[in-house]
C-alpha cells in the first residue's frame, strides 16, 4: 500500500516537474519586434541594409517573433504605423529607422509607456525610447585615402543626400582622407535634398564628372553613382566610385574601388539580447545611445562583404607612395590597412577627426592633438579646408 | 448612353484585373484585403479617429478644388497651397506673435495660412487671365516651388538652433498647438471649420449668384460669355477661395499634428493630389465631398493595415488608389458629358 502510494507520488511529482519544465521552456513569451522603414526595401541602400539585418536575425534569435516590416512609411504617417503595430500586432519592441520619425517615436513612447522603442539616428530619448546608429565616418576617411591616391585630375566629387550634420561629417572625413595623401586635391559636392532619388543622383554625378571629377563618393540609397562610374570607365574615361551602405561592387566591377558597409544586425542583436535579459526595460533607456563604429564591428570597409578593396585597384594603391610623419615612406595600400587596424583597436589608436583641422575659412576648428567630441561630430555644420562646395544655409 | 455603360464596364474590368494581379503576386484574396482595409479604418474607435484625422486635409483641399473644377478651372496646385498655408501658420506662430494668447494666435494662424494659400493660387489665376497661360501647368509647377521653398526654410533661415542641425523649425509654443480629442490625433477645430465651410460652400454653389456663375462658366464658357458674365472675376475668386481652403488644411497639419514646420514630405503625404480624386468622387458637391473624404481617409488608413497585418508591399495601396483614379477618370468624363446633355434637354 505504502509502496503503491510512493510510486503514485513519485509519478505525480515527475509529471508536475516535467510539465513545469516544459512550461518553463515554452513559457518564454516570444518578443514581438517590428521594424518601420522610410524607403522601399528594394532601395538597395538604407532600408535594404536594415531589412538584411532583420532577415539575418530571424534564424539566429528564435525567441524573437519578427513581424512583417512596414516599408515606404511617410514621415507624416509613422505614428499610425506605430499605433497599429502596438494595438493590433501586439509588438513589444519597435525600431523606427529614419531621423524624420523622431518626434513621432518620442510621442509613441509617451503613449505606450510599457513598450520599448528604438529610434535610429536621432538624439531625443526618453525612459522607453533609446537611440542607435552605425557610424561610417571612419570608413569614409579610409575611402578618402584611396580617392586621393587614385584621382588624376585632383578633383574628387561627392553626391550628398541632405546637408545635415551626418552627411557633412561623412564628407569631411572623406575629404580629410583625400587631403592626407593628396594635399592638392579638392572635394566638390552636389546636393540632392533626398535620400533616394536615382535620377537626381545620376544628374549630380554627371555634373561632377563634367567639372573634371574622376573619383566619386556619395550618400544616396541606390547604386546609381556606381553605375554611372562604370559606364564612364567602360567608355574609356575612368571614373572611380565608392559603394554606399550595401554591397555595390557588382554594379561597377571596373569602377567601384571600395565602399562603406553596415552590419545593423550587430546592433539589433545586442539591443534585443539586452531586452531579453532585462538589461534594457521600458524605464531605463533615457541614456541608451548606440554610436557604433569599426571597433564594435558595426561597420565594414569594402564594396563587397569580406573584400575591403577591389583587387583591381590594389596595384595602383601599392604603387602610390606618400611620406607619413609616423610611418615614413608608405604606400597608400599599406596606409589604409594600418589605419583600418588602428581604428579597429579598442580603444581606437587613431581618429580621422584629430586636430589640427581647419575649416574653409582657415579657422582652426579642432586644435592640434585633440579629437573631436561626440557633440562636435553630431553638430558639424562646417566643411574642412579642401572642400570647395558650400553648405546651403 | 451606350458609350457610358461601355466606359463603366471598362473601368470595372480594369479594377478587377488589377485586383486579380495583386492576388496573383501576393496570393492575398481581394475580399480579405478589403475586409482588412475596412476593419482597420472603420472597425474600431482608434481606426475611426485616424480616418477622421486623415480626412481633414482631404476635405479642405477637396472642397477648395471642387469650386474651381465646377467652373472648369483646373487647379492641380492644392499640394503647394497647403504647404504655403503651413508656412504662413509657422511664420505667425514662431516669428510674428509667439507670445500671443491662444485665442488670438490660433485664429491668426488660420487667417494668415488661408491668405498664403490663396495668394499662392492667385499666381496661376493672374497668369491665366493676363497671359492666357494654362493653369494646370502653372499650378502643378508651383507645387514643386512650394516644396522647395518649405525645404529651403527648414534647412535655412527657419532651421531651429535646438535640433542639432536637423531640418526642423523650432517647436510651436503651446498656445499655437490645436487641441485634440483626448489622446487621438483629431484636431477638432480644423474639422469643425471644414464642416462649416462645406455647408457655406454648398450654399454659395447652389443658392447664390456667384455659385450660379460658377456653374454656368463650368458648363459652357461660351454661354457665360454670351450672358455677359465676368469670367475673369470668377476665375480669380474660385482660385483664391480654393487656395485659401488648402491653406487652412496646411495650418491644421502643422498646428494640429506636427507642431512645427518640417520638410515638405513630412507635412503632407500628397493630400493635395489625393484631394483631386476626392473632389471628383464627390461629384464636386461640397456635402458629398465631406463624405467621400471620410471614406478616402479610411482607404489611406486601411492601406497601412494591409502592409502590417497581411504583409503586402507598401506600394499596394498606391496601386489601388491608381485603380480608383482610373475609375473616376473614366466615370467622370462620361458623366460630365452625359449630365450636360441631360441638363440641356431637361431644363
Amino acid at each position: 500500500m505504502r509502496s503503491k502510494f510512493l510510486v503514485v507520488l513519485s509519478l505525480v511529482l515527475l509529471f508536475v516537474l516535467t510539465v513545469n519544465t516544459v512550461n518553463g521552456v515554452g513559457a518564454e513569451k516570444k518578443l514581438r519586434v517590428a521594424f518601420i522603414y522610410v524607403g522601399p526595401i528594394g532601395d538597395y541602400g538604407w532600408s535594404h541594409a536594415h531589412e538584411m539585418a532583420r532577415q539575418s536575425l530571424i534564424k539566429k534569435l528564435p525567441w524573437v517573433e519578427f513581424l512583417p516590416p512596414a516599408e515606404s512609411v511617410p514621415e507624416a504617417d509613422v505614428i499610425r504605423f506605430i499605433d497599429r503595430f502596438v494595438r493590433e500586432e501586439k509588438a513589444d519592441v519597435i525600431f523606427t529607422t529614419s531621423f524624420g520619425y523622431m518626434d513621432a517615436t518620442i510621442e509613441a513612447g509617451k503613449k505606450y509607456p510599457d513598450k520599448i522603442f528604438f529610434h535610429c539616428s536621432g538624439y531625443s530619448r526618453s525612459k522607453n525610447v533609446g537611440t542607435y546608429f552605425a557610424e561610417l565616418y571612419q570608413i569614409y576617411y579610409l575611402n578618402g585615402l584611396m580617392a586621393g591616391a587614385l584621382t588624376k585630375t585632383n578633383k574628387v566629387g561627392y553626391v550628398g543626400a541632405h546637408p545635415i550634420p551626418e552627411v557633412i561629417r561623412h564628407i569631411n572625413a572623406f575629404a580629410l582622407g583625400v587631403q592626407e595623401v593628396n594635399p592638392k586635391a579638392t572635394v566638390d559636392v552636389r546636393w540632392l535634398f533626398s535620400w533616394y532619388d536615382p535620377s537626381k543622383a545620376r544628374m549630380a554625378a554627371e555634373s561632377l564628372i563634367s567639372d573634371g571629377c574622376d573619383v566619386l563618393a556619395f550618400t544616396e540609397d541606390s547604386p546609381t553613382v556606381v553605375t554611372v562610374g562604370e559606364e564612364y570607365t567602360k567608355k574609356g574615361k575612368p571614373v572611380y566610385t565608392f559603394g554606399h551602405y550595401s554591397p555595390m561592387q557588382k554594379y561597377g566591377p571596373n569602377s567601384c574601388v571600395s565602399g562603406q558597409l553596415v552590419h545593423w544586425e550587430v546592433i539589433y542583436r545586442d539591443i534585443l539580447e539586452k531586452i531579453r535579459r532585462k538589461v534594457y526595460t521600458n524605464t531605463n533607456l533615457e541614456n541608451v545611445d548606440y554610436w557604433w563604429l569599426l571597433k564594435e564591428k558595426a561597420v565594414e570597409l569594402g564594396g563587397e562583404f569580406g573584400v575591403p578593396i577591389n583587387p583591381k585597384f590594389i596595384p595602383a594603391l601599392k604603387d602610390k607612395k606618400i611620406t607619413d610623419p609616423v610611418f615614413g615612406k608608405i604606400s597608400v595600400y599599406d596606409l589604409v590597412m594600418k589605419r583600418l587596424s588602428q581604428m579597429k583597436a579598442n580603444p581606437e589608436k587613431f581618429d580621422p577627426f584629430t586636430g589640427p583641422i581647419k575649416d574653409q575659412t582657415g579657422k582652426v576648428r579642432i586644435e592640434a592633438g585633440r579629437r573631436a567630441s561626440h557633440d562636435e561630430l553630431w553638430n558639424m555644420d562646417w566643411f574642412v579646408s579642401n572642400v570647395i562646395a558650400k553648405i546651403p544655409k | 448612353m451606350l458609350k457610358r455603360y461601355k466606359n463603366i464596364g471598362l473601368s470595372f474590368l480594369v479594377i478587377f484585373l488589377g485586383l486579380f494581379a495583386i492576388y496573383l503576386v501576393s496570393s492575398v484574396r481581394p475580399d480579405i484585403m478589403f475586409r482588412s482595409i475596412a476593419l482597420s479604418a472603420f472597425g474600431s474607435i482608434y481606426g475611426l479617429t485616424e480616418t477622421l484625422t486623415k480626412s481633414i486635409p482631404l476635405m479642405l483641399c477637396g472642397l477648395g478644388l471642387s469650386l474651381s473644377f465646377r467652373s472648369s478651372v483646373w487647379n492641380i496646385g492644392a499640394e503647394g497651397q497647403l504647404l504655403m498655408g503651413a508656412v504662413g501658420a509657422t511664420w505667425i506662430a514662431l516669428y510674428i506673435m509667439p507670445n500671443a494668447p491662444k485665442f488670438l494666435l490660433i485664429p491668426a494662424m488660420f487667417l494668415v495660412g488661408a491668405i498664403c494659400g490663396g495668394m499662392w493660387a492667385l499666381i496661376p489665376a493672374v497668369l491665366k487671365v493676363k497671359f492666357n497661360l494654362n493653369e494646370i501647368i502653372v499650378s502643378l509647377m508651383l507645387n514643386y516651388i512650394a516644396i522647395e521653398f518649405v525645404n529651403y526654410l527648414v534647412y535655412g533661415p527657419w532651421k531651429s538652433p535646438y535640433e542639432w542641425g536637423f531640418p526642423y523649425s523650432t517647436k510651436f509654443p503651446e498656445s499655437a498647438q490645436l487641441p485634440r480629442i483626448l489622446d487621438t490625433r483629431v484636431h477638432y477645430p480644423t474639422l469643425i471649420l471644414a464642416l462649416i465651410l462645406a455647408v457655406i460652400l454648398y450654399i454659395i454653389l447652389y443658392r447664390s449668384k456667384l455659385g450660379y456663375e460658377i456653374r454656368v462658366i463650368g458648363d459652357s464658357i461660351d454661354a457665360a460669355r454670351y450672358a455677359g458674365l465676368d469670367i475673369h472675376r470668377v476665375v480669380f475668386l474660385v482660385l483664391l477661395l480654393g487656395g485659401g481652403l488648402a491653406g487652412l488644411a496646411g495650418v491644421g497639419e502643422v498646428a494640429g499634428i506636427h507642431h512645427r514646420l518640417r520638410v515638405a514630405s513630412g507635412i503632407s503625404s500628397g493630400y493635395g493630389y489625393t484631394a483631386v480624386i476626392v473632389a471628383w468622387l464627390g461629384r464636386l458637391n461640397p456635402l458629398l465631398i465631406v463624405l467621400v473624404s471620410f471614406l478616402f481617409g479610411g482607404l489611406l488608413v486601411g492601406g497601412d493595415a494591409i502592409q502590417v497585418s497581411l504583409g503586402l508591399p507598401g506600394s499596394t495601396i498606391n496601386f489601388i488608389n491608381g485603380l480608383i483614379l482610373i475609375f473616376v477618370l473614366v466615370q467622370g468624363f462620361s458623366k460630365t458629358r452625359f449630365s450636360t446633355i441631360k441638363r440641356r434637354g431637361g431644363k
